[in-house]
């Protein structure tokens, strides 16, 4: 992608997930004129995000909370442990997606599918799901800022257990990418070096970058766990068009999923959006799209015609999460902080929606029985 | 050196400015304050008047704000109702503070136990490593948690009177006049913002009244009600003298505990016998005093924290109809607006730390109670001529909180007025008519207030 295929990003406040300077060499690919004193703030800050999800992640993981032994390898560094209510929250985000994810992979498990993380960041799903679903046939797209999927490569190098997992055989020791590559393809993962806002500008003129081995033609599941909320929502709005009306055209089924925070206008919200505008980070969407309802009114807006529907994740927390494991949850750290998570999990949701031509399409089967949360 | 008389005032100026005191000191100031502590019982007797505090979470500019608000030591009798330390940034200036005050104001400052109070916990939500990072070694940890095992579990609260006089404050922004009682009506409740305006006042029986006397309980319409003349007279006229002697010692006493009830205890006497010197164990009466909740249900339930019970409000009436008390103080659950009275005004949750770990946007209330004398033992006091504070406080709440009375709606919100449901409990759900209840809202102090030093803190969020 040529930093001249980027419309007036002055336009743009509000970076994809991790932004152009996430990982080292910031601004590769990128336009001087995304580099004006307030842009390069809100590139540092925005950068602090990815190690946020990290951290709060290998601490999940350290504590128990999640199975995920890849995490250590993608967290930059060891952070101290984060309080028990972070741990809660990373657990119930990162359960809701794989709840969805899974039930997707296992209806007609005979069937190829394929997954696009948008602003995947250090992500570790790819290899979990190699490993819990290991017949599957997937194909996996990560989308990021080549700064980022630079830096995820060299984690793929270094470290045998991820490195082992990139392609259906083993594939050769270390890979063979031409220097400097930031992109990475193989049959059953990908990682796509691009900047989401370059998929905004399609039209007839200009085509959407081409993402190699994405297949128009199989079942799609698309996540934005924390990206899109950091784009201006008609920008947003214009990336999934793409997909859904360029990549990914009609009849194939296709869906997606948004993890984002929601409630921005309460006590409590307005607290959130104050702290991290000192932290100079903006959620455009969250202003965009206030409420559940409001969430689901936007997927189906964005054409996922069949079904839109969400859930805070304090209800998830209490709906999608088995007593028992409720239990293990319970007792893995003492939580003195009862009512400031329940309203930390309900400034947070998940919505789902997708496009599959009714009853009979993978994703109504899929999804049938995940309830959703009444009004919002 | 020992710690006494004049480096005593001295450690609480430098305390007072967010400064630690030297180890020594500290070893020297928990060994006084465990001397004066072991004479208390487990339950302090408290007289009125008296102002209740909830959690402060060691957020000390904040609880710099609350003396502003309500008024300094020694000038005021203070009960703060446990969890001085963890989550905060300044959990050892709070809890040494305090301290202080309590050895050189010992009859005018009481401290009792909260569920942070304890090894356990402080050496997960913060003391014990801020302990660590600010003198480099766990002793001064060490040292305040042998105090935390002499705090008493419990306050009782005796002399308070059943109504409040009037404050003769301004009024606060938004304020709705037509809401307010007669001026002769005696007043249940009143609270005030962090400038002494007036947000709203109830008068004791307001549902009756309305029901009986007046067409117009839509707050929306005009009322009959002549606006507040208790405003323009003399303080101390008014309300009091309605009382006449006739309710003046209707009220019973108020217990005061960091969490709640248990099922281990149904008189106060049973928490009297525990032998509280000690860690707060997992589970028995002394940790459910400092752990339960009350909630929504009927009796007794499972707590979600893993420690204490939940109870009902069957639970709270029987109690306090068996101990003769007219309403149960806690802290314990952070609460939007600071306070909550639950189950009829039976009970009422205190909270005392604003803009709770910098994050939840919430204001903190303390509430006063007035002494059974001829004027209700209110004495208005100057609360400095500082506009800090911010001053913006939420509307919507106080609108809310309003009219949620005024329509008899839920029961289980502020105000409370609603006693329907004590015809249905019969003599237990009567009771003792509770005290004349002010609760002064507050809101975080700014951070760069008063030239103080503060960490900007940071917030965790899901990125």
């Amino acid at each position: 992608m040529a930093s001249s295929e980027i419309p007036n990003l002055r336009t743009l406040l509000g970076h994809g997930r991790g932004g152009p300077s996430r990982g080292r060499g910031r601004g590769s690919g990128h336009g001087g004129a995304s580099h004006g004193g307030g842009e390069a703030l809100n590139d540092q800050a925005v950068q602090k995000t990815d190690d946020d999800a990290a951290s709060f992640r290998l601490s999940s993981v350290e504590l128990g909370y999640l199975d995920d032994p890849y995490a250590k390898y993608l967290a930059a560094q060891s952070r101290p442990r984060r309080p028990p209510l972070i741990n809660r929250g990373t657990y119930v985000r990162t359960t809701a997606i794989d709840l969805l994810i899974h039930k997707f992979l296992s209806t007609s498990p005979e069937q190829p599918k394929q997954i696009v993380s948008l602003g995947a960041g250090t992500d570790t799903r790819y290899f979990r799901l190699r490993d819990a679903h290991p017949n599957a046939q997937l194909v996996y797209h990560e989308l990021d800022f080549p700064a980022n999927t630079m830096t995820k490569l060299a984690a793929l190098q270094k470290h045998p257990q991820l490195h082992s997992k990139v392609s259906p055989q083993p594939p050769p020791n270390p890979l063979s990418l031409t220097p400097g590559a930031t992109s990475f393809h193989s049959p059953t993962y990908n990682l796509h070096a691009v900047d989401l806002r370059s998929l905004a500008t399609t039209s007839k003129a200009t085509p959407p970058p081409p993402l190699p081995n994405l297949d128009p033609s199989l079942p799609t599941l698309i996540f934005s766990e924390m990206c899109l909320v950091y784009l201006q929502p008609s920008i947003a709005s214009a990336v999934i068009s793409a997909f859904l009306t360029t990549y990914i055209t009609a009849p194939t089924p296709i869906s997606l999923i948004l993890y984002e925070p929601i409630l921005p206008h309460d006590a409590f919200g307005r607290m959130m959006t104050s702290n991290l505008a000192h932290r100079n980070i903006s959620l455009p969407t969250l202003m965009e799209y206030p409420t559940l309802s409001d969430q689901r009114k936007r997927l189906r807006s964005y054409g996922f015609c069949d079904v839109s529907r969400a859930a805070d994740t304090e209800f998830i927390w209490r709906e999608w999460v088995a007593e028992e494991e409720k239990e293990r949850i319970a007792a893995l750290e003492m939580l003195d902080e009862q009512e400031e998570l329940n309203m930390l999990l309900r400034h947070y949701c998940v919505a789902w929606g997708w496009r599959d031509g009714g009853a009979e399409g993978v994703f109504s089967r899929a999804w049938e029985g995940v309830v959703e949360m009444d009004g919002g | 050196m020992s710690i006494g008389g004049s480096d005593l005032d001295r450690a609480i100026t430098q305390l007072r400015a967010c400064r630690p005191i030297p180890e020594n000191q500290v070893r020297e100031l928990c060994y006084k304050a465990r001397e004066l502590l072991i004479e208390e019982g487990n339950v302090v007797g408290v007289d009125a008047p008296v102002t209740i505090c909830g959690d402060i979470h060691g957020q000390f500019h904040d609880l710099m704000e609350l003396f502003r608000v309500g008024g300094d030591v020694p000038d005021t009798n203070y009960l703060f109702m446990g969890d001085f330390v963890d989550r905060g940034f300044y959990s050892l200036e709070s809890f040494l503070l305090l301290l202080c005050l309590k050895v050189r104001y010992p009859d005018r400052i009481t401290l009792i136990r909260g569920n942070h109070e304890s090894r356990q916990i402080t050496t997960v939500y913060g003391f014990y490593d801020e302990c660590l990072r600010k003198y480099g070694s766990a002793n001064v940890w060490r040292y305040c948690c042998e105090v935390f095992d002499y705090l008493a579990l419990g306050a009782l609260v005796t002399g308070a009177a059943t109504s409040l006089s009037p404050t003769d404050g301004p009024l606060a922004d938004n304020t709705n006049i037509e809401n307010f009682p007669e001026a002769d009506a005696e007043i249940e409740i009143e609270t005030l913002n962090s400038n002494g305006e007036i947000m709203y006042r109830y008068a004791r029986n307001s549902d009756s009244q309305s029901s009986a006397s007046q067409a117009t309980s839509n707050p929306a319409s005009s009322s009959p009600i002549a606006p507040t003349p208790s405003r323009t007279g003399p303080a101390g006229t008014g309300a009091t003298s309605s009382a006449n002697g006739s309710s003046r010692n209707d009220t019973g006493a108020i217990l005061c505990v960091h969490g709640g009830l248990s099922p281990l205890i149904d008189t106060i006497d049973k928490i009297r016998l525990l032998d509280r010197k000690q860690e707060v164990p997992h589970e028995g009466a002394m940790c459910d005093l400092l752990w339960s909740d009350p909630d929504e249900i009927d009796g007794w339930g499972l707590s979600p924290r893993g420690a204490g019970f939940l109870f009902g409000a069957d639970i709270v009436k029987c109690f306090n109809h068996k101990n003769d008390l007219s309403l149960i103080a806690r802290a314990h659950q952070l609460v939007m607006e600071g306070f909550k009275e639950m189950f009829d005004s039976t009970i009422v949750t205190v909270w005392s730390a604003p803009n709770y770990c910098y994050r939840c946007g919430n204001v903190a209330a303390i509430l006063e109670l007035g002494e059974d004398g001829s004027n209700a033992g209110y004495v208005r006091r100057s609360n400095g001529d500082q506009g800090g504070g911010g001053g913006g406080w939420i509307l919507g709440s106080n609108v809310g909180i309003g009219n949620s009375g005024a329509n008899g709606g839920n029961s289980n919100t502020v105000g409370g007025v609603n006693r329907r449901l004590s015809s249905v409990l019969g003599d237990i759900g009567k009771g003792r008519e509770g005290p004349g209840r002010r609760y002064r809202v507050f809101e975080a102090a700014p951070q760069d207030s008063r030239g103080m030093p503060a960490k900007k803190p940071v917030a965790d969020y899901f990125l």
